[in-house]
């Protein structure tokens, strides 16, 4: 029995519980073994997972637990001492060299080429202030990618349609509601082109009568096949949307199922408990 | 160039000697400057006239080289018939700057208090005179005590325009060495490092009453 | 009347001082702002050897007053035997100088930017290199706007000190027309108002960019 205020799970008596693994064509994201510490305190404790194209990902449970970590460390934005990642087969910011086994520190160049391919969104949208809207969207793909301008503003209209913000082309950020400014955000995250999409938290800075308008659009990105890794605490949005549910408390992966599954019928422990004290709170 | 030990047995106490006036003025304006500059500081809050006045000062003060202010005190007193010494007119020209600036930062402390923490005080029924010693003066102490280190570095630093009313502070020794003999570098070498000195104590000083107040809070 | 007509007879005199002034200043400022700016660079990306020279120089240059380098310079420069005229000498020493604080101006605004602009600009793929020129510069240096502005003022009233070197701007040449005159309460006073118009435009404008700045976030 698991009663204990043990710092980890057992191995022993409480396994992750991993559903039926999916017949899989290449996957588009994997990640094997991801160990990050900050100084002291080890935040992922062996992270390994894998995502196939068109797969809509949730990650959910309580803070701390390393989900907006996991999220930075696949891109890179935070070095993680152990694992590999790779994006549709090819690594990103680790390669291990084939001769020793270690693994390598990708270079500068080829890291910041890797991320064109992964497009994030934060929860604070981290717009650029000084720039429109519309060169918010446009500056990664004319000066990263080499785009040419006309080509990339129009791409940028039809992504701008596509989020409901067609209007607001020529407007500063600090203009926009919140759920705008995300939106934008997700906008200009696609302007890139990316074949994975991830989803930090993206609604919980928003008032509550915001949070629709954005969901709307991650929604509408799955419809359309985006293979996407959301962190969220939207359990509605996770039943509905999402293709497969992974939940992780104290940096690890503890259970990995279908939301129906997940939600009905949660096998560990851990997860038992999260939902039931969320549904305390909501009900 | 080697160090000639001979002249350095004595530029070193002559150098000395002026260190002793220059921490002298520092130390007194600094001190002044601390009351004066309260005092500046609460006359801006003032609407009135007197909010104008201290604001005009302020800008004067912030806007003229000190070297004109010390000309200005020194040869006006003189030809008013009121002469001053060139000590007392450094410290009265230093004073009335630098009283421009600590007021300035007086200001900055006290707009830093955020206005919910004199929300709380009234809302626990504190009158004013409360509110200010027990809640918002010792907030703003502790915030203004970074930039004030910076304004005593400023301070020493400044003293040594003092040397060109011929006050024989640190600056003004090193010249006069200087003059007379062919040992530059290694006058002005000394000096450097006697100021590079003062102003460490000074900063150490400044930070230590910066931790001993981070827990005060 | 009769009291100001020494100021009236030599205003334009102390004129093309101030033009000297704003010439040395304008001089000076150029380099001081460019070098200003690399050390910013080197004190956010260097290396740490580059980092720890980089502090030795700043605490040098922060301890010891700007008039003993003036007169360091100027007593060691003719013994050197570089052939550099006075005039770009002091510039020389006064950029390097304001250098050091100009670069702790623009490292805050580099510093004060949160964290999500980096993260963001890298998730797009920007390299450092355009990530600096298009996303992080722009704010930083609109933030570092108004500092650098108070940087500049007192630079402009930093060339006072030359003077006392001997070199030619206003202050020597209301130090020249008081000798000749007698007058120095008016002649100064004037002087110090010339100045006051300089320097208060610059600080108006830096308030105006400071609002400004304030707006656009």
């Amino acid at each position: 029995m698991d009663d204990t205020l043990s710092d980890a799970p057992s191995l022993v008596t409480d396994p992750p519980v991993i559903g039926a693994p999916q017949a899989a064509p290449r996957p588009m994201l994997t990640m094997t073994g991801v160990v990050k510490s900050f100084g002291a305190n080890q935040v992922l404790r062996g992270v390994s997972l894998s995502v196939a194209a068109g797969e809509v990902v949730v990650v959910i449970g309580p803070s701390g637990s390393g989900k907006t970590t996991l999220l930075r460390c696949v891109n890179l934005l935070e070095d993680y001492q152990q694992g590999t990642v790779t994006v549709d087969g090819a690594p990103i910011g680790y390669r291990i060299d084939p001769r020793s086994g270690q693994r390598q520190r990708m270079s500068e160049r080829d890291i910041a080429a890797s991320r064109e391919t992964i497009g994030i969104v934060f929860q604070s949208y981290n717009l650029f202030p000084h720039m429109t809207v519309l060169q918010n969207i446009v500056a990664a793909p004319v000066r990263v990618k080499g785009v040419p301008r006309a080509k990339a503003e129009a791409r940028a209209r039809e992504l701008l349609a596509l989020v409901g913000l067609s209007d607001k082309a020529g407007e500063y950020p600090v203009r926009l509601s919140g759920g705008q400014q995300q939106r934008v955000a997700i906008a200009r995250a696609l302007a890139m082109d990316p074949k994975l999409m991830m989803f930090d938290e993206v609604t919980s800075a928003l008032d509550p009568e915001l949070v629709g308008e954005v969901l709307e659009v991650i929604r509408a990105l799955a419809e359309d096949g985006m293979t996407m890794l959301v962190v969220t605490h939207e359990m509605q949005f996770a039943r509905e949307v999402g293709t497969r549910v992974l939940f992780m408390d104290e940096g690890r992966v503890l259970e990995d199922a279908s939301p129906k599954e997940f939600f009905h019928a949660p096998q560990h422990t851990r997860a038992k408990e999260f939902l039931r004290r969320l549904h305390a709170v909501t009900e | 160039m080697l160090a000639d030990l001979h002249f350095l047995a004595r530029v070193i106490p002559a150098l000395l000697s002026g260190a002793v006036i220059t921490a002298e003025l520092s130390v007194l304006t600094f001190l002044i400057c601390l009351v004066w500059g309260l005092l500046v500081a609460l006359a801006r809050t003032n609407h009135g006239p007197l909010g104008w006045i201290a604001g005009a000062y302020i800008q004067t003060v912030r806007n003229t080289p000190l070297l004109i202010q010390l000309y200005i005190i020194y040869f006006g007193f003189a030809m008013g018939g009121f002469p001053l010494s060139g000590f007392m007119s450094g410290l009265l020209a230093l004073c009335i700057q630098n009283g421009g600036y600590v007021a300035e930062i007086y200001r900055g402390g006290l707009q830093s208090v955020s206005q919910r923490q004199y929300e709380a005080g009234r809302a626990l029924g504190m009158r004013r005179w409360t509110l200010y010693t027990t809640v918002i003066m010792p907030q703003v102490i502790a915030r203004v005590i970074p930039p004030m280190t910076n304004q005593a570095i400023s301070i020493i630093k400044d003293t040594s325009q003092v040397a060109a009313i011929a006050v024989m502070e640190m600056m003004k020794v090193a010249e006069v060495w200087v003059e007379s003999s062919a040992n530059t570098y290694d006058v002005f070498a000394g000096a450097a490092i006697i100021y590079l000195v003062l102003t460490s104590i000074a900063g150490f000083i400044g930070k230590v009453t910066e931790r001993r107040l981070a827990f005060a809070q | 009347m009769k009291m100001l007509a020494p100021l009236l007879h030599s205003y334009w005199y102390l004129f093309r001082g101030a033009g000297m002034t704003l010439l040395m200043a304008g001089a000076a400022v150029l380099p001081a702002t460019a070098l200003g700016v690399v050390l910013a660079l080197v004190h956010v990306f260097g290396r740490p050897m580059a980092r720890a020279v980089l502090q030795v120089y700043l605490f040098v240059v922060r301890g010891i007053p700007l008039l003993v380098l003036l007169t360091f310079v100027y007593y060691l420069l003719p013994l050197t035997g570089i052939d550099l005229p006075p005039f770009w000498g002091v510039v020389l020493v006064m950029s390097l100088y304001y250098a050091a604080f100009m670069s702790e101006v623009f490292r805050a605004g580099i510093e004060s930017l949160p964290q999500a602009q980096w993260d963001a600009a890298r998730s797009l793929g920007m390299t450092r290199h355009l990530m600096l020129r298009i996303v992080i510069f722009p704010q930083a240096l609109r933030l570092a706007a108004p500092p650098f502005v108070s940087q500049c003022v007192s630079l402009v009233k930093a060339t006072s000190l030359v003077s006392i070197v001997g070199l030619w701007e206003l202050t020597m040449a209301s130090r020249e027309v008081v000798e000749r005159t007698l007058a120095p309460f008016q002649i100064f006073i004037g002087a110090a108002l010339i100045y006051f118009c300089i320097c208060y435009t610059l600080a108006l404008y830096g308030r105006y960019l400071e609002r400004r700045s304030l707006v656009g976030h």
